[in-house]
């Protein structure tokens, strides 16, 4: 079997629709700001929205797609890498991890499409991208599961929270049930990847700053321009208590909170510039 | 009567004005919308997928792009989102202008629960109208706006399959599922 798949190499049936990334990056409506809109930003996604059941329900459908993705990342860095001391081999118990988050994610899909059936969404009906797969590609273990397993896993985490809080607000007892379980779950990825980390650095300080940048690229990038973070109109909050239970230190948690403002504001500036060469162009 | 889709040219999505004044037709002529201009406003520059109902004389939508968006294509438009989001306006603004229906207060003053009862309401006729619906979307949002309860599954059924409704009747349907929720729901209006 082939080692080190390209997302492109996914399996998937006709229900679903891949997401060109860069087709997202051009939109054109990226320029205007959301405060120009006569109903100024969406906010923090909470029942009170009126959009609110529609919006849940994409997030759903991102949330299902995530876990087909994490699944398909933890399997393939079960398979990709030998038993080993090299640095492009892992522990066997590293393996063993790999194969439990596999269990834990193959579960958490399941749960994902019945929440969707609860929720009134079906499986395909909103587009996928793959690039919380990407993360799962690159060739260094250690980069790999730092990237994987601490930013992903810990985006995964604030998403959970956010849904759970959801469910709480709305008095929807399966879906909060469904997130608290996953959530829990989500906590124990991290915390295998934070351990993993430091146990396979311990005597390799370059690997483990080189593996603690890539996180920080994963997590700027998965900050989605200010989709997440911690701003009262961020739809998505970061989730400061269970990331703290995971293994994050508050110097941690203050860097993804910065990460993800630096990602608003760039978003926010490309906008700019994306207008002002709408001007100039005389669209 | 004439409807008025503007901008008349889309230049950040790929949409037609003309479909969708064809949809909008054919919509306004199966609710009973007669004897009334429809204008329909795009702000095509917000790939969001907020709209609303602002008078029924002219009757005026506006809605942001997105709502009109294809779910799995980028700017991209979708026959069937076009006709979920101007059927549920153009029904109510047919029931705004029914003396029999009665006087709902202006969409801003509604609440969220009876503004979900009455899109229940909506959208169950328009599926008895030919237009598709995905029953169990809609009952999640009413749970969402009225609790997770027996009553409300009751009370969403009435709704769904109900003809000829006033809106006393909905509002009070509305009360009645809310009224049952022991949670924690504090609405304010949408």
């Amino acid at each position: 079997m082939k080692k080190l798949i390209s997302p492109e190499e996914l399996g998937r049936d006709d229900r679903f629709e891949r997401a060109d990334m860069m087709d997202r990056i051009a939109d054109p409506r990226n320029a205007t700001p959301p405060e120009d809109s006569k109903r100024g930003r969406p906010g923090r996604l909470t029942p009170d929205r009126a959009d609110a059941s529609d919006s849940a329900r994409a997030l759903m459908h991102g949330i299902f797609v995530g876990e087909i993705q994490a699944l398909e990342g933890a399997g393939r860095t079960c398979y990709d890498f030998e038993v080993g001391k090299g640095d492009d081999d892992v522990p066997f118990e590293l393996k063993l991890d790999m194969a439990r988050q596999c269990w834990d994610e193959a579960r958490h899909c399941e749960i994902s499409v019945k929440l969707s059936d609860w929720m009134g969404t079906g499986i395909g009906e909103f587009s996928e991208n793959a690039f919380l797969f990407q993360a799962a590609c690159n060739p260094d273990p250690v980069l790999r599961l730092t990237g994987v397993n601490r930013a992903l896993e810990g985006l995964a985490i604030d998403v959970f929270n956010t849904m759970r809080e959801f469910g709480d607000l709305a008095g929807d007892p399966v879906l909060e049930f469904c997130e608290d379980w996953m959530l829990a779950d989500e906590v124990t990825h991290v915390k295998m990847g934070s351990d993993w980390l430091r146990k396979l650095t311990v005597n390799d300080k370059e690997r483990q700053k080189k593996a603690l940048e890539f996180q920080k690229v994963v997590d700027k990038l998965f900050s989605f321009g200010g989709l997440r973070g911690e701003e009262d109109d961020n739809p998505i909050q970061l989730a400061r208590r269970f990331r703290e239970l995971a293994g994050f230190d508050d110097e941690e948690m203050e860097e993804i909170a910065e990460l993800s403002r630096e990602a608003r504001a760039e978003v926010e500036e490309r906008g700019r510039l994306a207008r002002e060469a709408n001007v100039q162009s005389g669209v | 009567m004439t409807t008025t889709v503007t901008p008349s040219t889309f230049t950040m999505v790929e949409y037609d004005a003309g479909v969708i004044t064809g949809i909008a037709d054919e919509l306004a002529d199966k609710v009973g919308l007669t004897g009334v201009d429809i204008e329909i406003e795009i702000d095509e520059t917000v790939p969001l997928g907020r709209n609303r109902l602002e008078s029924v004389d002219p009757v005026h939508i506006w809605v942001e792009s997105g709502a009109f968006e294809d779910a799995k294509k980028f700017r991209q438009f979708s026959e069937v989102n076009a006709a979920d989001v101007l059927g549920r306006h153009l029904m109510r603004a047919a029931d705004r202008r029914s003396d029999a229906f009665g006087n709902p207060a202006d969409d801003g003053d509604l609440s969220l629960e009876h503004r979900a009862a009455w899109d229940i309401y909506t959208v169950g006729r328009l599926t008895r109208l030919g237009y598709p619906a995905n029953r169990q979307r809609w009952l999640y949002d009413f749970r969402n706006r009225h609790g997770f309860t027996d009553v409300t599954d009751r009370i969403f059924d009435e709704l769904w399959n109900g003809t000829d409704l006033t809106w006393d009747r909905v509002s009070a349907l509305s009360d009645e599922a809310a009224a049952s929720n022991s949670g924690k729901l504090n609405r304010k209006p949408a």
